[in-house]
């Protein structure tokens, strides 16, 4: 590990990917409880550059919660999140998190990329049995790993594992497609850093490892990189 | 690859999907004869033409019924279990007549 | 300028004369230049054989230049039967014939070829079929003598890939038809995609004559691949071959190593057509070849064919041959024109013109072959009298024959889905009729030949297409809805000599008297004269046989040719390798939170349904050892075991007690809160197939745990159940979610007491069966008083992302207790010792409750459940055999092993399911099948372990270990 990196071992909550992460080089900082890639290039404008051109960053430690039930929908709508009217559509809320309509009994909230939102602590918080409400969460945050694939080359990657057409002119920004991907399931969320393409791509968190190989190993035809949260977050502001 | 179109995640290629049967009527337990029960448990009518069948979309795990075509593989229609399953079904218990309400 | 056939440019479109390449064949170098084939850098070089034939070993050359006859495949290291004429050339290659002993121009096993005449087809089947089994002794002789090339099973792996692609047309095909098309669709908007085999685009303009000035064809490419390279949404793959044409417009392309699977919304099939052979006597010989194929050779790679040329044509496009071989300073000996008169075209005037010899009427009846068979050198011309009866004959000298008497459609493609070929009796040719859905015809794979025709079909294929997309594509081109099916195609190109080698299919050898035979030895149809012949069953896939066989066969059966359709066509069009099949290797696996842990504490992994989990902890070598150590530490300190594998499923709301009831045979409704429960899961035929416990945190809500193997099974088991029950009742699987380590031994209080906070871990307060919510080490749990290894234990549940951690805090706290962790090994023994099954282990698809001794977790009283009604009628009936445990005392005594049998007197009573040596117990034990009666405690059965090798196992009660539980409720 660098000097001046933290061990993502020292604490208590660690990412599903973080070993192979580490030996790619990664700088890890802490983050709720946990420790996520800062940073894997040297020098900050290759970084960037690679997320343009095509990179994988690991954001499974961010906030994301699950909410299910036959009211599940209507109770997030009571408590002020914007959860639209579409299945399969992601809907930004005023603080910069996501509200993923899945199905009509089946959101997913999760957090920004700058981690400003306190969305999904409000809503564990404001959840409960004792409600007689059908409206459960579902703790997708440690359920679910969490890519972010960006760059403009990330629909030609995805061509290689995925049957679902997700070029940008078909896949329009917020668009959800819950697919199979190199043979696991996942949900792919589009969510644009700025001006790059990006997606989200949720799976089984115990599917993290392998899928991480395999996304890596179609990456490498388009010269895709690691990229770190720092990265992301460059690329979110601009 | 064919493709299928799943009510809740649009048309996909049909390895998507895992195919669940015939949508068939459960006999009531309660007043089905043995043999009533073993034709419902192991037989399928397996006929030539339009037939209601289950479908999973494996990624959601979300259950749909399809109408197929079994001469052409034609599918027909695909609808929300929902449509077909609009009520909640209660058992009477073992003493009581009448079954399924 | 590298061989002697070479001609100067502008002829060789596709060569780069700057960059020489050179390669080896049959151990000899030989240059060429990039851009040529393995067959015309030979042809280059004035060599003409390529290999040599399937069954007589005759020399073959190349008959198409376009990869479309077994005449031109070759061996290259690790790859056999590569077609040459279309295999680019690379420095170093190394290439060999096929199909010889020796050397390919001296075959020591050509001598076969004389024994043709006792070698009628189904000779194998008649002549080594008796006496009975002697095929099985001959079988291996002739087919190392007949075979094509050699497997290298040494040879590099290659590294393979998929990709899908997606557009709104797919036109498949670059010549005039598919480009127009591909045009057409994309001025209307659409996305297309445009492919082709060869490595550019233009189809015939390449290399065919359109016109007798021959100016036409190198124009309208021009203006055509101009126009595709300028606009926008067309992506033009070359080098492409669409290899199958699948359900719903799914069509597989292949290029180099990397398949492509296109989902097009509308498909323009422009593939073209395939000249087909005359039929003669020896119409194979090297340099006897296809119009088209010597026209490639001058046109695509600069090489002159011959130096004297002989050309049976029954269309202009054979005068086009003809002009362009003059052109190319080949003498033109003659044109024999099958047809009475020329038609009306200007090339028949041009050549007659140039001074060409032209014999209407008149066909090539016979090859004369040069030394060995390796060569022409000379034709004979006879008059037509009647239906394949030609008479008399002249002999011209020659060394190329050109054949160039009609086509059949490149229409492989469009049978795949649904589509079929008829014949249309007025052009002698077959057309694809019954295209899929969104797939439409353009150019000559429609019998369309004549280029305005082709170009005006093929814009008007695209305009349809984009018409049928909805994309507003204007009033569309004027043109006739059928293109001008014209009259290419002689209706009897077949004139059978008395001596026979009047090859009908080169591939597989077949003359025309075999396919004759073949009706009279009663197999009167295409399909059985196909299977009894193999005609069309070759590398070329009848490509040049099919339409002549069925001529042959039609006539010898007294059918006409209208009702004639082929033999059934199937993908792929070309052949592929394994490797693109393949693609890249997607084998999902699982891996827990603490699957590095337990890498590093040496553990060896095995595969358990999608995980990987541990088996034991050390060495190979070191197995029986370590799995003892971790049974011993369990039962005298503490182990832990990673249970994360185990499902878990959250069921929530008002039914979910009643979904429980309904789902498990045991009752749920008046389960308390806190407390665990057994659950058995029967599916409707009453067979067991999967169990857990669940634990009620709340009046309305369960946490349900699953066997590894049977979570996703058993939550789409529940949701499809409830998807007719309307019950409310949520379901949400979180196996993933949820890290879980088993805590078992008699020092397991002891190790979590100083994690936990603020719950009281005494028997008292948390008592066996119990279920509790809290922290251990600071981390959000579920706790489970339960034990499936038959002591202290405790399941503890905690968020996946922190799983680790607590794997961390436990290894620490357990440390002054010797904790250990243990595998899937020592936890089979340790629950077997204390009795319980493993459901898919211990039980089959047809185990239900009774026979594994389960009915104690049915439930009488409940109005339904899942498998209920089946039990009962399993109940009413005797039972068939039962699970039981049993011992074996004598220590001497070999072990059985899963799947061992159990008998009663002599029949089969049922199967060992489990076994193991027990060091607690002192022996081994086990769970078997028996018969009822055998089902007595203390009774001996009989255990085969081997061919006549019995040993007796005594029948003992359940649990073996600690049967009052003490040890798991202390």
């Amino acid at each position: 590990m660098d000097g001046d990196g933290i061990d993502p071992a020292a604490l208590p909550r660690r990412g599903p990917v973080y070993r192979e992460l580490a030996s790619a080089g990664a700088r890890f900082v802490e983050l709720r409880g946990g420790a996520v890639a800062e940073s894997f290039a040297a020098d900050a404008g290759t970084e960037t550059r690679a997320a343009r051109r095509l990179a994988l960053a690991d954001l499974s430690l961010l906030p994301c919660l699950g909410f299910r039930g036959r009211e599940a929908v209507d109770w997030l709508r009571r408590q002020g999140v914007d959860v639209g009217d579409r299945n399969n559509r992601a809907y930004r809320q005023p603080d910069g998190a996501l509200a993923a309509r899945m199905a009509p009994g089946e959101a997913l909230l999760f957090g920004d990329v700058a981690d400003e939102s306190d969305l999904c602590e409000r809503l564990a918080d404001a959840a409960s049995i004792d409600e007689e409400v059908e409206a459960f969460p579902v703790p997708w945050g440690d359920g679910y790993f969490r890519f972010l694939v960006s760059g403009k080359r990330a629909a030609d990657m995805f061509a290689k594992v995925c049957g679902v057409d997700l070029r940008t002119d078909r896949f329009p920004p917020l668009d959800i497609a819950r697919t199979s991907m190199a043979r696991t399931s996942v949900a792919v969320v589009r969510d644009d850093l700025g001006d790059t393409p990006a997606y989200h791509v949720l799976g089984d968190v115990a599917s993290a490892s392998y899928l991480l190989a395999c996304l890596r190993d179609a990456m490498e035809e388009f010269d895709g990189a690691l990229a770190g949260l720092g990265a992301v977050r460059r690329l979110a502001g601009a | 690859m064919k493709i299928l179109r799943c009510p809740l995640n649009g048309p996909r290629n049909v390895s998507e999907f895992a195919y669940g049967g015939e949508v068939v009527a459960m006999p009531d337990p309660a007043a089905a004869s043995d043999a009533e029960w073993a034709d419902h448990v192991f037989l399928e009518d397996n006929r030539r033409g339009v037939v209601r069948e289950w479908w999973l979309h494996v990624a959601t795990d979300y259950w749909f019924i399809a109408e197929r075509d079994t001469a052409t593989d034609e599918i027909v229609r695909t609808c929300p279990a929902s449509e077909v399953f609009a009520e909640r079904v209660s058992f009477a218990a073992p003493d009581d007549e009448g079954g399924r309400a | 300028m590298t061989g002697v056939n070479r001609l100067p440019a502008p002829a060789g479109s596709l060569i780069d004369r700057s960059r020489t390449r050179t390669f080896r064949f049959e151990g000899r170098p030989v240059d060429g230049f990039a851009g040529d084939t393995i067959a015309s850098a030979l042809a280059a070089n004035d060599v003409w054989v390529l290999s040599r034939s399937f069954k007589y070993r005759r020399p073959r050359g190349a008959l198409t230049m376009a990869g479309q006859d077994a005449n031109a495949l070759v061996q290259l290291p690790g790859r056999p039967n590569v077609p040459a004429d279309v295999e680019p050339v690379a420095d170093g290659l190394d290439v060999r014939g096929q199909n010889y002993d020796g050397s390919l121009m001296r075959d020591r096993g050509a001598w076969i070829g004389r024994l043709r005449r006792f070698l009628p087809v189904g000779f194998y089947y008649k002549a080594f079929y008796k006496p009975r089994g002697a095929w099985r002794l001959w079988a291996p002789l002739i087919r190392r003598r007949a075979g094509l090339g050699r497997v290298d099973a040494a040879a590099p792996r290659g590294r393979f890939d998929k990709a899908y692609l997606f557009c709104d047309v797919l036109a498949v095909g670059g010549g005039p038809a598919g480009m127009s098309a591909a045009l057409a669709a994309a001025e209307a908007g659409a996305e297309v995609i445009l492919v082709d085999e060869n490595p550019v685009l233009g189809g015939a303009l390449n290399y065919a004559r359109f016109d007798a000035a021959g100016a036409a064809a190198a124009r309208e490419r021009r203006r055509l691949v101009d126009a595709v390279a300028a606009r926008d949404g067309i992506e033009a793959m070359t080098d492409t071959i669409a290899n199958g044409w699948f359900a719903d417009n799914f069509v597989a392309l292949i290029r180099g190593n990397r398949m492509f699977k296109v989902r097009a919304k509308e498909v323009v099939l422009a593939t073209g057509a395939m000249e087909q052979p005359l039929v003669f006597r020896n119409n194979d010989l090297p340099r006897v070849m296809m119009g088209s194929a010597a026209q490639r050779l001058i046109r695509l790679y600069g090489v002159r064919p011959g130096t004297r040329a002989v050309v049976a044509t029954a269309n202009d496009d054979g005068y086009g041959v003809a002009l362009d071989l003059a052109d190319a300073g080949v003498r033109v000996a003659a044109v024999a024109d099958l047809r009475p008169e020329p038609g009306g075209g200007g090339m028949a005037a041009a050549a007659e013109a140039r001074g060409i010899r032209i014999e209407t009427g008149h066909t090539v009846s016979s090859a004369i072959p040069g030394a060995g068979g390796r060569s022409v050198r000379g034709a004979v011309l006879s008059r037509i009298e009647g239906r394949g009866v030609c008479r008399g004959g002249e002999t011209v000298d020659c060394d190329l024959v050109c054949m160039s008497v009609g086509y059949a459609p490149a229409a492989q493609l469009a049978c795949h889905d649904g589509g079929r070929l008829a014949m249309d009796e007025g052009t002698a040719t077959f057309v694809p009729r019954d295209l899929p859905a969104h797939g439409r015809a353009a150019g000559s794979v429609n019998g369309t030949h004549a280029l305005d025709a082709v170009l005006a079909e093929g814009a008007r294929a695209g305009w349809r297409a984009a018409a049928a997309l909805g994309l507003d594509a204007g009033a569309g081109p004027a043109v006739p809805e059928a293109g001008g099916a014209d009259d290419r195609n002689h209706d009897w190109p077949l004139f059978p000599h008395d001596d026979g080698k009047d090859f009908v299919d080169f591939d597989e050898d077949l003359q025309v008297r075999d396919i004759l035979n073949a009706c009279a030895d009663g197999f009167d149809d295409i399909e059985l004269a196909k299977r009894y012949t193999t005609v069309g069953m070759g590398p070329s896939q009848g490509r040049h046989s099919a339409l002549n066989a069925l001529r042959l066969v039609h006539r010898a059966t007294g059918r006409p040719l209208a009702d004639a359709a082929p033999t059934t066509v199937r993908p792929p069009y070309a052949a592929e390798t394994f490797g693109v099949l393949a693609g890249r290797h997607f084998e999902p696996v699982r891996h827990t939170p603490m699957h590095h842990r337990h890498l590093e504490a040496g553990a060896r992994m095995m595969v358990a349904g999608d995980w990987l989990r541990p088996s034991f902890y050390g060495a190979p070598h070191d197995r029986e050892r370590r799995v003892l150590e971790e049974v011993r530490a369990v039962r005298g300190g503490v182990g832990m075991l990673d249970v994360s594998t185990l499902g878990g499923i959250e069921v929530r709301g008002p039914d979910a007690a009643e979904f429980l009831d309904r789902m498990y045979t045991f009752t749920y409704a008046r389960q308390p809160v806190g407390r665990g429960r057994y659950l058995m899961m029967c599916d409707e035929t009453g067979v067991i197939v999967d169990d857990g416990v669940t634990c009620r945190f709340h009046e309305r809500h369960f946490y349900v745990t699953t066997t590894s193997s049977g979570a996703s099974s058993v939550y789409r088991e529940m949701l499809w159940w409830n998807a007719q029950w309307r019950l409310a009742v949520d379901i949400s699987d979180v196996t993933g979610a949820y890290a879980a380590i088993s805590l078992a031994g008699p020092w397991a209080r002891k190790v979590l007491d100083p994690l936990t906070d603020g719950i009281e871990l005494s028997l008292a307060a948390f008592p066996y069966m119990a279920v509790r919510t809290g922290r251990v080490a600071g981390i959000p749990a579920r706790l489970l008083r339960i034990g499936f290894v038959g002591e202290l234990g405790f399941e503890l549940h905690v968020p996946a992302s922190q799983g680790e951690a607590l794997w961390d805090a436990l290894m620490s706290a357990g440390e002054p207790c010797g904790i250990r962790p243990f595998g899937l090994e020592a936890q089979r023994v340790l629950r077997l010792e204390k009795g319980h099954i493993i459901i898919g282990q211990d039980t089959d698809d047809l185990t239900y409750p009774a026979e594994a001794d389960m009915t104690w977790a049915i439930s009488r009283k409940k109005p339904f459940f899942v498998g209920g009604r089946a039990n009962r009628v399993h109940e009413s009936r005797p039972l068939r055999r039962k699970l039981v445990g049993f011992a074996i005392r004598d220590p001497e005594a070999p072990v059985p092993e899963e799947c061992h049998l159990t008998l009663r007197g002599n029949d089969i009573a049922g199967r060992v399911t489990s076994v193991a040596r027990s060091e607690a117990l002192g022996c081994v034990v086990g769970l078997a099948y028996v018969a009822p009666e055998q089902a007595v405690t203390g009774a001996t059965f009989p255990i085969k372990v081997g061919p006549r090798r019995f040993l007796e196992a005594e029948v003992a009660p359940l649990p073996f270990y600690d049967p009052d539980n003490r040890r798991q409720e202390m």
